[in-house]
């Protein structure tokens, strides 16, 4: 089986902590709860980190089996269908989501005009290949352009800082209007549960926890300084601004010897967007895979395509109204794919360790 | 065969068409006559006469199979040959002797025909360093190599490709060093090629290769005997083949075409220094005009304003679009450059000539071309040269990013980009990952990739492909 290492996975969780949160979330949430999202965004971190605590535990105790199999064992073939096609489903929204979110940037900063057709032009072709050549190329592919994606989002942080910024105002938000912001957004949460997906083609040596636990604690200091420089740096205005990490430099000085530095934000933004697509759909087309087990990942890149097109084309055909389906309806589904599968996975990892230890003793 | 000597010789005649550089003598001594057949071509006359027959002429005593291979014929590469093999060894330049008193056949080496003297090569010249070349004689190559690796170890594998040429081509390793499993591989892979000639190691090239129709090269090669032989010391597997003064390293990364020989035979810093600018210069060549052509047409409002001004002055009354004018000084380029390999060297002034002043300036002062799009294409072309191993690949992702630049701006060079990064990660022919040491990340072997270090710190065999001595762990 080709594997991925633990390295590769860690890259895996910092691009996906890094989606849905840099460009629309923040003045989103700021909607809801000013300044104070951040308290919601630092609860919903501390809970993402316990899943994927939970990760670890559940791949301890199954080093090999893949999610289907483990649940299979446990709860029988159909129900183990059941959640895997919660997954499949979160994962289809969830690229729409990461689909729409960056049609939107281009549309607004990058090109200005129409360019639907465009985006699905370029970016179809290329996240369909990326997922046929399977994850450890893509695995590959992000630890080569790891420290560029870093190095792009630091550059955007640094300009926005040394530019006019005065430190934001916080606890002007009630704890319900926290909560209800934190609530509302819960879908663009979640991310790393593709972890749980590929299970079985992470190659984990003992102590490797630590290093993607590291990638993950980067990714989470990475956009909750996204989030402080961009109210810093926008105030009461932060709501009127949906592409934060873009706009971290729209206003930013000049250089007159190399022009303007959009482009750096433009490009770390791109391939940002087109790493987390390509997580997401392979993530599709895994649960795919095992939820029928006798087609290939092409079927799945296939049926996402049709999916995709049936779903964005005719039934909602404008990409922003994604963007409010997301806050509005896939919330509730959100939780129960964000909070109670993760938590069911890691009761069956305490049962089976506990199982095995009960064997041991007998 | 007793007998019949001169039927034989008549036989051979015909089974090789009665060819003008067959040569037959025939000596007849008191036992009976002796045959010899060799071809002009292949082998020397005068040593034929000096070293076979005026000995056996002269010789006193009598004359038997024993006596000829012991006291009469004193050359190095006297041997007996079955009768099978005797086609072969006329082919290869050597004498068969025969006669129709003893049974079999006596095959001497006097093996003659041109080759080149060892010359430092055209398309990898250095300024420290050895500058000896392969040559298209497979013995000197393999001389080449075995003056600079004394061991036991060494090992040449000789087969033969191609049912006319009937080609040389020689696995060479050192081993234990090697990695077993890429030999066996390699001789499975040559072993079952089938074709009618080779001409050049390219044609074996694409048999070992795992993708053939794939556009990016996945065998090294090197016409230098230092490369090669440094490259073997790292545990990979050389291929030489007879008639071709290229030979191919297995397994291969792409890194390996972003070091030089010259690296290694100065200062490591400069080394690294070098080795970015080569990187750089390989990512301009395969994304300026693409991204020069992105940021005029799609995102004209991030270039400086005073190069904004520059641009919209000296393309205003073009008659091509920026499209078509970037693919048309690329076209014109290229053309120039297949004129000058072509051209005899004296003609090359005139052609730089006839290019620079004629067709460039010339050009933007027609109004036909702009300088920026001049600039940008020939710092692109020149760009190439820094890594002139992957000329060809270049040259084919350039067009591609052109075309990407100019139809989908930016986020068209991104996609493409990552798709093309996307498709060497899943090149790992020989167990080799292609971009390794960097993906997968490799920390052991950093120390010789962008950034080398000395050569004191270089102690293990690297881990980015296979090697003996760690298959052997």
């Amino acid at each position: 089986m080709k594997s991925i290492s633990a390295r590769q996975s860690g890259i895996i969780v910092f691009l996906t902590i890094l989606a849905n949160k840099i460009l629309v979330l923040p003045s989103a949430m700021y909607e809801k709860s000013k300044t104070d999202s951040i308290f919601a965004l630092i609860a919903i971190f501390a809970f993402e980190l316990l899943v994927l605590a939970c990760f670890f535990a559940l791949k301890k105790a199954y080093p090999e089996q893949n999610l289907k199999e483990i649940l299979s064992k446990k709860m029988g073939c159909v129900a183990a269908k059941v959640i895997i096609f919660a997954f499949l489903i979160f994962f289809l929204f969830k690229t729409m989501l990461t689909y729409a979110v960056l049609y939107v940037y281009l549309k607004d900063l990058v090109y200005q005009d129409e360019f639907g057709f465009l985006a699905l032009v370029c970016l179809f072709p290329v996240v369909n290949h990326a997922v046929v050549c399977g994850l450890r190329a893509m695995g590959r592919t992000f630890e080569l352009f790891y420290y560029i994606v870093l190095v792009g989002v630091l550059f955007c942080l640094c300009i926005a800082f040394f530019t006019n910024i005065s430190m934001p105002n916080f606890f002007v938000a009630s704890p319900l209007e926290i909560f209800h912001s934190g609530f509302r957004h819960i879908f663009a949460f979640g991310d790393y549960l593709v972890l749980f997906l590929f299970i079985d083609k992470i190659k984990l040596k003992k102590g490797e926890e630590k290093k993607i636990f590291l990638f993950a604690l980067v990714g989470i200091i990475l956009v909750l300084a996204i989030f402080i420089i961009f109210y810093a740096k926008y105030q009461v205005t932060a709501f009127m601004h949906n592409n934060a990490l873009a706009d971290l430099l729209v206003f930013s000085v000049q250089f007159n010897a190399i022009g303007r530095l959009d482009i750096i934000a433009m490009l770390t933004i791109m391939t940002l967007g087109l790493f987390q697509l390509e997580i997401f759909q392979a993530a599709f087309c895994e649960s795919f895979v095992q939820i029928f087990d006798k087609l290939s990942v092409k079927y799945g890149v296939i049926v996402f395509d049709i999916l995709f097109l049936v779903i964005y084309l005719v039934l909602i055909k404008k990409y922003e109204i994604m963007l409010s389906f997301a806050t509005d309806y896939l919330v509730y589904f959100a939780i129960l794919t964000n909070i109670v599968l993760p938590v069911l996975i890691y009761v069956l990892s305490r049962r089976h360790k506990k199982e095995t230890y009960d064997e041991k003793n007998d | 065969m007793e007998n019949n000597v001169e039927k034989y010789i008549e036989n051979l005649k015909s089974q090789f068409h009665q060819n003008s550089d067959f040569a037959s003598r025939l000596f007849v001594c008191q036992k009976g006559k002796i045959g010899f057949v060799f071809l002009k071509s292949m082998s020397d006359p005068i040593l034929f006469s000096q070293c076979i027959y005026l000995p056996i002429q002269s010789f006193d005593g009598q004359i038997t199979k024993q006596n000829l291979i012991d006291k009469i014929l004193k050359n190095s590469g006297v041997e007996t040959v079955q009768e099978e093999k005797v086609f072969a060894e006329i082919l290869d330049g050597k004498v068969i002797v025969f006669s129709d008193f003893f049974e079999g056949f006596i095959s001497v080496d006097i093996t003659k025909y041109p080759t080149r003297t060892p010359s430092e090569p055209p398309t990898s010249p250095v300024i420290q360093g050895p500058r000896e070349g392969f040559v298209e004689d497979f013995k000197t190559n393999i001389t080449l190599l075995r003056r600079r690796i004394h061991s036991k170890d060494l090992v040449f594998k000789m087969m033969t490709v191609g049912s006319h040429t009937k080609t040389k081509v020689i696995l060479s390793y050192i081993d234990g060093v090697a990695d077993s499993g890429v030999i066996k591989e390699l001789e499975e892979k040559i072993g079952k090629i089938k074709i009618n000639g080779v001409v050049d190691s390219y044609y074996i090239l694409s048999y070992l290769e795992k993708r053939p129709n794939s556009l990016f090269k996945q065998i090294g090669n090197s016409e230098k005997p230092d490369v090669v032989v440094s490259k073997m010391l790292e545990g990979k597997v050389a291929i030489i083949v007879d008639n071709s003064p290229i030979v191919l390293t297995v397994p291969f990364i792409l890194m390996e075409d972003m070091q030089s020989s010259n690296d290694y035979y100065t200062n490591h810093h400069y080394s690294s220094v070098v080795r970015f600018i080569r990187m750089c210069g390989l990512l301009i060549a395969i994304v300026a005009p693409g991204f020069y052509l992105a940021l005029q047409l799609f995102h004209y409002n991030i270039l400086p304003l005073n190069f904004l001004i520059t641009i919209a002055d000296t393309t205003q009354g073009l008659p091509f679009t920026p499209f078509l004018e970037i693919l048309f000084i690329f076209l014109l380029f290229q053309i120039l450059y297949e004129v000058s390999l072509r051209l005899p060297s004296y003609l090359g002034l005139a052609t730089s000539v006839v290019g620079a002043l004629i067709l460039g300036d010339t050009g933007v002062k027609a109004g036909l071309i702009s300088p920026p799009g001049v600039i940008i294409t020939a710092l692109a072309k020149i760009a190439l040269y820094t890594v002139p191993e992957q000329q060809s690949q270049i040259t084919v992702l350039q067009i591609v990013f052109i075309i990407l630049g100019g139809s989908l701006g930016v986020l068209g060079i991104v996609t493409g980009f990552v798709y093309v990064v996307n498709y060497l990660n899943t090149l790992d022919d020989y167990k080799t990952p292609y971009l390794a040491p960097y993906a997968p990340r490799v920390k052991e072997d950093l120390k010789d990739a962008l950034l080398k270090s000395s050569i004191t710190e270089k102690h293990s065999l690297p881990k980015s492909f296979p090697t003996g001595k760690r298959g052997a762990k």
